[in-house]
């Protein structure tokens, strides 16, 4: 993997969400920077502050995390501020000798003013849209418009599926040319079916099939969906058995449905299942039920493919991009198409392998063809000619009759602030942290991808502060 | 890794490109690539209706039949605190209007059902019994706050109820009806009501404040049932109607106060005309955008 022009790129990723908290995002961030470390390059991870994990810690692989203290308000989001964060995200960016920034998710504040700031400081940024918004109601109006500002001046932009590329080029105004898709991935290594040991000490039941569904039961990923679904497959097919992990507002509904049609025996209601414990459940079942109203990707249907399970989802978003035809099997979100599509899955079942489908997950998706294809975005940001301010300003006068104004207001405040910074604390003065040299571990790049909770045991089990003030405590 | 060299050349035989995330880059293809298919599934003003001029006037004399009923009430009020009007006219109208609603509402049902009788006669019944009983409370309520702050809590309160009232249905449904109004409406008719106490507050007796309690409750409540059911019988009707109650509180306003008379003309103006070809100049500006990223319409109803 030599032959481009190889420079090693000083990587900081912004999110407000980030490990401790445990989703899509979340998991995309800690994989991808793991692949990335192992590729050579430094990544360095900005989050808020969770509880009281505050300050700098090291995870697996040398991944030096800086949660800043900034307290979250609302969805694990901190107060927009706009200018409060330049400060520290200017340190950092300077102590780390930061050459591209990456942005997560359209939700996190957190990644909107890091971005805003880094470009009036001159770096290269990319941003990653993780999610799909609506253009009708008043909450995605606003979202819009801020992703409107941030984009008019990111250099390279990454989707995570073709449907969310025409999304967000849509909401933002973005060339299409600058927005990249690379999928998630999923941890082959770690989501494998059911091995032939635990095939035999679990108790035989080839009559009957499991059907899995693992998500959060609220509106979004259809919760009402199930409800209507599940007592007309039982109906249909006395031998299935449905097993629902996650919890929710709506899963009071679900438990009402339950005990409606008298299904105790043959409905599992887990609750809320811990990341970790998600293939163990998964290898349980045959089928996966995804009843998403609406999903960028779904990295629940890779973690089931993986696992061997035949998919079933709702025709929405991404989804249909997400695995080949034949593992999958699609459905319009209603609940007669839906048992149409169970009961199809049922009929193909039988040809179903699960370790067959496992192989072929296992050449579908890496998270370290990820990291290589991000990399070249990156490689394409940093070539992007450099702009002064003015011409930057004329992109986002254009972004509206009042909000480009307005955004033109809130960009010269931060580089007048940024300038006071400059002469309050010069950036020379700005002690450089030193680098923190794991030798890259490239027999095991499929085992690269270690979910965070493995990282936190490990990081637990030696010291759990490795605070970096003095330069003495150099690990290397 | 020569996807760059690839891509430029653009060789003939190469593979074409397909929407899917999976099995990597795909060869011959950059990440950034941007099909012809891109944006194949957006569908622009999918929804937008149509609209016509004139069907979007007939539709706006609701709301003016609506605005002179309430126009009507408050004349009433003003004519009762003037005492220009007795207490047993004033009751005199309020027995007519029960037996003229009464009769609207059985000769639109589709069917007259005696059980239908019983059960209206029988709530009415119930309904003025405890609207006497607590008509001293009404009278004393609010009665020593000062009358220039009742009458402006008063205006407030009754504009509050023409802007959140629900001009396509009634917020009293027809016994039988399954859904169940919506909050807003719900605050209108609150908010008619107790403008309504506020007024009974500045009248002299028990009678007068359960005869304008009576008018103002059975206007509030139960006139948006009535023209409703008028409407749902016959469209023609209802226009007739709605014109016939302009021309009728036109012609008293005009009696009582000539600015006044000026200002519901204006209005009645505005809502039946200007605010029509206003709504069809701007459905010019209507975008509207659809497409796969759309989150999905559960298509039943969500009992919950």
């Amino acid at each position: 993997m030599g032959n481009r022009e190889n420079e090693k790129h000083s990587i900081l990723m912004v999110s407000d969400f980030f490990y401790p908290n445990v989703g899509g995002v979340e998991n995309h961030i800690y994989c991808l920077s793991q692949c990335l470390l192992n590729l050579g390059h430094k990544v360095v991870v900005v989050t808020h502050a969770y509880g009281k994990r505050s300050g700098v810690r090291y995870m697996t692989g040398g991944l030096k995390v800086y949660y800043v203290p900034w307290r979250p308000f609302f969805n694990q989001n901190t107060f927009p501020t706009l200018h409060g964060t330049l400060p520290i995200i200017r340190t950092i960016l300077t102590r780390e000798r930061i050459t591209v920034v990456h942005g997560h998710q359209t939700f996190s504040t957190l990644c909107h003013e890091a971005l805003m700031h880094a470009r009036i400081m001159g770096y290269k940024v990319v941003f990653t849209d993780h999610s799909l918004n609506g253009f009708s109601d008043a909450g995605s109006i606003h979202m819009n418009k801020v992703l409107q500002f941030t984009l008019a001046d990111v250099s390279q932009a990454i989707c995570v599926s073709h449907t969310s590329k025409e999304n967000t080029v849509l909401r933002s105004g973005l060339a299409p040319e600058k927005v990249f898709v690379i999928p998630n991935a999923v941890d082959t290594a770690k989501f494998k079916p059911m091995s032939e040991e635990e095939r035999r000490s679990s108790k035989p039941s080839r009559s009957e099939i499991v059907i899995v569904v693992i998500s959060r039961l609220v509106y979004r990923k259809g919760a009402d969906l199930l409800v209507e679904v599940i007592p007309e497959v039982c109906r249909l097919h006395p031998n299935v058995h449905f097993i629902i992990g996650g919890d929710g507002p709506k899963r009071v509904r679900l438990e009402e449905m339950r005990e409606k049609h008298s299904l105790q025996d043959r409905v599992d209601l887990l609750g809320a299942v811990q990341h970790t414990e998600v293939r163990s459940v998964l290898i349980k079942g045959h089928i996966f039920l995804n009843s998403s109203l609406t999903e960028a990707f779904c990295i629940a249907i890779l973690e089931a493919a993986s696992c061997g399970l035949l998919t079933v989802s709702t025709r929405v978003g991404g989804v249909p991009e997400v695995v080949p035809d034949d593992m999958i099997v699609l459905a319009e979100p209603d609940p007669s198409d839906m048992v149409r599509a169970i009961q199809k899955a049922i009929t193909m079942l039988p040809k179903i392998d699960p370790q067959v489908m496992h192989n072929r997950m296992r050449e579908l998706y890496s998270w370290h063809d990820v990291a290589k294809r991000t990399e070249i975005v990156y490689d394409r940001a940093l070539k992007c000619s450099d702009q002064n301010l003015l011409e930057r300003l004329s992109r986002h006068l254009s972004c509206g009759a009042w909000a480009g104004k307005i955004f033109c207001l809130v960009m010269i405040f931060s580089f007048l602030l940024w300038h006071i910074l400059e002469l309050w604390q010069p950036a020379d003065d700005i002690e450089e942290a030193p680098d923190f040299i794991l030798t890259p571990n490239h027999d095991e790049l499929e085992g690269c991808c270690r979910k965070p909770n493995n990282a936190e045991n490990q990081k637990n089990s030696s010291d759990t502060n490795i605070y970096d003030n003095s330069g003495n405590n150099n690990i290397s | 890794m020569d996807v760059k060299t690839a891509a430029s050349n653009s060789s003939p035989p190469r593979a074409k490109w397909r929407k899917v995330a999976y099995g990597g880059m795909q060869p011959g293809y950059d990440d950034n690539h941007t099909d012809e298919t891109f944006l194949e599934g957006m569908v622009m003003n999918a929804s937008v209706v149509k609209r016509n001029m004139l069907k979007v006037m007939l539709d706006a004399v609701s709301i003016s039949e609506y605005l002179c009923i309430v126009a009507l009430v408050v004349l009433v009020w003003t004519c009762t605190l003037s005492s220009s009007l007795d207490e047993n006219s004033l009751l005199l109208i309020d027995i007519s209007l029960l037996v003229s609603g009464f009769l609207i509402l059985l000769f639109t049902q589709k069917k007259l059902s005696l059980s239908l009788l019983l059960h209206y006669a029988l709530n009415v019944s119930f309904f003025i019994t405890g609207l006497y009983v607590l008509a001293p409370i009404y009278q004393t309520l609010t009665r020593s706050i000062s009358s220039d702050s009742i009458w402006a809590v008063t205006v407030s309160l009754l504009i509050l109820h023409l802007f959140l009232h629900d001009y396509s249905e009634s917020t009293v449904k027809a016994p039988g009806a399954l859904k169940n109004p919506a909050l807003t409406s719900c605050i209108s008719v609150n908010a008619s009501v107790v403008a309504s106490v506020f007024i009974a507050s500045r009248l002299p007796s028990r009678l007068h404040v359960f005869a304008i309690m009576l008018f103002s409750l059975q206007v509030f409540l139960f006139a948006p049932l009535v023209t409703y059911c008028i409407k749902k019988y016959s469209f023609c009707l209802h226009i007739c109607f709605s014109i016939s109650l302009m021309v009728l509180t036109l012609s008293f306003v005009y009696t009582l106060h000539r600015l006044l008379f000026v200002l519901l003309l204006s209005l009645l103006v505005f809502v039946n005309l200007v605010c029509p070809y206003w709504l069809i100049r701007i459905q010019e500006y209507k975008f509207e955008i659809n497409g796969p990223w759309d989150e999905a319409k559960l298509c039943f109803d969500i009992t919950d």
